[in-house]
């Protein structure tokens, strides 16, 4: 009880002394003015350039599709059944398979769950022909909208059945039947697609991952992902005449690349992607892959040893570099500004604390502890870097509009977020007391008698 | 000199922290300026084009299914020739600043220990003159060496070349290189081409982290690559005023001799090779006013913070100052020796900051396709701190130096 009312009254204390200091802080900030200004500018301007290049950093890291992208696999193999005088020593691993070969893995069940998909940009209209659009989706063998956990909104994902017996099924997205038929709800409706007509089973809502995940051997620098405004059984696409947007290399004297052909039965074109729950699924399935590649090469149908290897979908983004060294780069390099800003204003608070140890020692002479004297400057400090971070504010909104101003291929992830003003607000403070921290420290270290000598 | 060493490691937290405010700044400055020397290599080479703002380019022509037969792409280029105001038209299979179809290679020169460069190769028809590439030596492709047909891409087969100067004297550092044979890589079967001509520049169209060294490493072969999905087309026109109407034609033509078996939903690009290079270098650009605006606000930071610091190292010392002052030191003594501070505890700075400069870019290197600071960096980055280091304490110096001695007998 006794321990209640002491903690009580030491609680109303500090609180009574932390208005003195605030008062105190806000009176010695206006006897200086330009000093203060200088101050809080660089503070400012360290805060900003750290948030605008974190803002940018944290937009494009972390998984492309939350808890579902962590346990997603990508299988990859030296697939190529001709010699290639080019590149005769599998630089890079390769994740695009005949569809033979992805109908095979995918019909193994070796996984949770698997499915093999390919990217395609096709001409989708409504029956009358009235309404058309580009648009681009995955053809798939396999479950995908289980595999890669995309919400459906109306209907269902197509069955084993339909997808074995070539029904001329697909599910969109809420973007292409708003566009076609001017309704959410389109299920039981019919788009064509190709030569043929389709009949929409399920509706999605508008999904993309956050980053590149498809194909990323012909990724062209693209960082954030592409909408994927529609699904469709892989076979059933083909048959209508519709193939995927680029397909790899088709056979010996054929193109290395070929695009929008529905004659890919001699070509690498679909990635497997599996979800592998624990690391013990991950090894066994890494084994039975190698295992499929192996038996193919022996075989005589792989020309080179195949490598088979299994990537996580975070390894497989970084091996092919989908987001650009630049950003990390920068991070390093506002990272390090920040560190020079928080010197610089150090050394100058320190000068600005010790011009003024008359006060301190008179402070000291009558009464004050060094506790007191310390808390005392690192108010004023943290008080500095509350108002260097409301400086911030602007200029990392101007940092990120400026960003979004260049040509560059990650412009779209400089946008200003709630999560962003939290870690801006955290990281002000967070500077102001650091910066505070050995100014203060000096500045009540010194005996009060010398203190008064000095003065 | 002893009696300006001795105070700094008395009073150690003033000069502690110039040191190393001074050190992370030389580290910043020297990768920055690093990185922005690279950045700037593709925007100051000269590409070797002549009159950008007449070339024509049209790129983005991909076929559905199988890649355009080379018979058709040669009359495509015919036809343009035909078009009024039209000097030179070529097909090819990449080109300078487009970036999407790239052909590179690491070729050699001749002899058992033959010289290496990783040069771009553009195979093309016409291209010396819708470029406007000036020929230094040698000659251009003939006719008969243009209707070359290649069985594949073309890459890999045996003919004439034309190469830039800088790839010239890179694979022939004898001198010259008409006449002799580059290797297109080092296995046996590998294609063979003779320099049949030597241009002044061609920038290549494959960007990395670091191109000071390549940049200008580009061969011409001639003919037109089959099995090829990816072609572009350039005009060069007449005059100015007749770009317009050429580009118009251009469209026109191309629209309709392989609209109807052109991917759908990617439309292909019509521009100048002016505007086209200007989108290409974008980038680089961005890059580098950003990396020269750190830079700058780095090294305004730490010349604020040196000043903030020595004046008030100087103030604090003032009845010091006046003591010396009335012992017989003049003005310029006072003044030179807080010179002579500032030069040492800025110059211990430097060699920490050229010791953590060199340790960064040795992580970089490490993590990112970065190359090595080359050691010119070290001693123009110290140059540098040290001319601003004198400029950010010449004010509080010269108030240091009109302390009048009489300081010496006031207060206490």
């Amino acid at each position: 009880m006794v321990c209640f009312e002491r903690s009580e009254a030491f609680k109303q204390r500090s609180g009574w002394m932390f208005d003195y200091y605030l008062r105190l802080a806000l009176r010695r900030c206006r006897q200086n003015l330009p000093m203060v200004g200088l101050l809080v500018l660089t503070m400012a301007i360290g805060i900003a350039s750290c948030m605008t290049a974190l803002t940018i950093f944290q937009a494009l890291s972390g998984a492309p599709l939350p808890g579902v992208s962590p346990y997603l696999h990508v299988a990859t193999m030296d697939a190529r059944e001709a010699v290639d005088k080019d590149n005769p020593d599998y630089k890079r691993p390769d994740s695009l398979l005949k569809l033979a070969d992805a109908k095979a893995l995918v019909d193994a069940h070796r996984a949770a769950q698997q499915v093999a998909v390919a990217q395609s940009l096709a001409q989708l209209g409504n029956p009358d022909g009235g309404k058309s659009l580009q648009a681009y989706g995955l053809m798939a063998y396999g479950p995908a909208l289980q595999t890669f956990g995309v919400p459906l909104r109306y209907g269902r994902p197509w069955t084993e059945a339909e997808q074995s017996s070539n029904a001329p099924v697909m599910v969109i997205d809420t973007h292409v039947a708003q566009k076609l038929f001017g309704t959410d709800d389109a299920v039981g409706r019919s788009v064509t697609l190709g030569q043929r007509s389709f009949r929409v089973i399920g509706v999605i809502a508008p999904w993309a991952p956050r980053m590149q995940i498809f194909n990323l051997g012909q990724n062209a620098g693209g960082v954030t992902g592409q909408d994927e405004n529609f699904f469709v059984p892989a076979q059933a696409s083909l048959d209508a005449g519709v193939g995927p947007f680029t397909s790899g290399e088709c056979g010996k004297d054929a193109p290395v690349i070929s695009f929008q052909s529905a004659t890919v039965a001699q070509c690498r074109w679909m990635e497997t992607w599996v979800r592998l729950d624990t690391r013990a699924q991950a090894d066994a399935y890494d084994r039975f892959l190698a295992g499929y590649a192996n038996a193919q090469h022996d075989a005589g149908r792989f020309a080179y040893p195949p490598h088979a290897t299994l990537y996580g979908t975070q390894a497989w983004m970084t091996l092919n570099h989908v987001v650009p060294d630049d950003v990390h780069l920068n991070l390093i390099l506002a990272g390090g500004f920040l560190l020079l800003c928080l010197i610089n204003v150090a050394g100058l608070l320190a000068a600005r604390f010790l011009r003024r140890q008359g006060d301190v020692a008179i402070r000291r002479a009558l009464g004050a502890s060094r506790r007191d004297v310390f808390v005392q400057h690192l108010v004023e400090t943290g008080l500095l870097g509350l108002v260097g971070g409301v400086l911030a504010l602007p200029l990392t909104w101007l940092g990120l509009w400026i960003v979004r101003m260049q040509p560059v291929s990650y412009a779209d992830a400089a946008r200003f977020s709630p999560g962003v003003f939290a870690m801006l607000f955290a990281l002000s403070v967070a500077v102001g007391l650091l910066v505070g921290i050995l100014p203060a420290w000096r500045v009540c270290r010194q005996p009060p008698a010398l203190q008064i000598k000095i003065a | 000199m002893r009696h300006i060493i001795k105070p700094l490691f008395r009073h150690r937290m003033m000069p502690m922290l110039v040191v190393l405010q001074v050190a992370l700044a030389c580290a910043i400055a020297c990768n920055a300026l690093f990185l922005l020397q690279q950045k700037l290599v593709p925007i100051v080479s000269p590409d070797g084009v002549g009159n950008p703002d007449r070339l024509i380019v049209a790129w983005n022509i991909a076929p559905r299914g199988q890649p355009w037969p080379t018979s058709r792409l040669d009359q495509v280029a015919t036809e343009l020739r035909g078009i009024p105001g039209v000097t030179s038209a070529s097909v090819a299979g990449s080109w300078p600043m487009e970036t999407v179809a790239q052909m590179n290679g690491n070729v050699l020169g001749e002899g058992e220990h033959a010289a290496r460069a990783d040069a771009a190769v553009y195979i093309g028809n016409r291209m010396v003159d819708t470029l406007g590439l000036k020929l230094v030596a040698g000659r251009d492709f003939s006719a008969g060496e243009e209707g070359v047909t290649y069985k594949g891409i073309g890459i890999d087969a045996s003919g004439p070349a034309i190469i830039t100067r800088a790839l010239a004297d890179r694979l022939f550092p004898g001198g010259d290189a008409l006449g002799h044979v580059v290797r297109i890589g080092d296995q046996a079967d590998s294609g063979r081409r003779t320099v049949v001509g030597v241009v002044e520049h061609l920038m290549r169209n494959q960007f990395g982290q670091d191109n000071r060294e390549n940049i200008d490493y580009s061969m011409l072969f001639p003919g037109i690559p089959s099995n090829w999905p990816m072609p572009v087309f350039a005009v060069r026109a007449r005059s100015a005023a007749e770009v317009d109407a050429v580009l118009k034609a251009v469209k026109a033509a191309i629209k309709r001799d392989l609209g109807p078996d052109m991917i759908q939903g990617i439309d292909p690009t019509y521009e100048t090779y002016g505007r086209l290079r200007g989108r290409a270098l974008a980038q680089s650009k961005a890059a580098v006013w950003l990396l020269s605006g750190v830079s700058l606000i780095v090294l305004l930071v730490t010349v604020a913070g040196i000043m903030g610091l020595t004046s008030y190292w100087v103030q604090q010392r003032t009845r010091q100052i006046g003591i010396r002052r009335a012992l017989g030191a003049r003005c310029g003594n006072i003044l030179h020796d807080v010179q002579l501070e500032n030069l040492l505890v800025v110059g211990a700075g430097i060699l920490l900051g050229m010791a953590l400069a060199y340790a960064v870019n040795l992580w970089l290197m490490h993590h990112y396709e970065l190359t090595r600071l080359p050691w010119q960096y070290l001693p123009m980055g110290a140059a540098l701190m040290l001319a601003l280091g004198q400029l950010a304490v010449l004010s509080p110096a010269l108030r240091a130096a009109r302390v009048p001695p009489v300081v010496a007998t006031r207060s206490v």
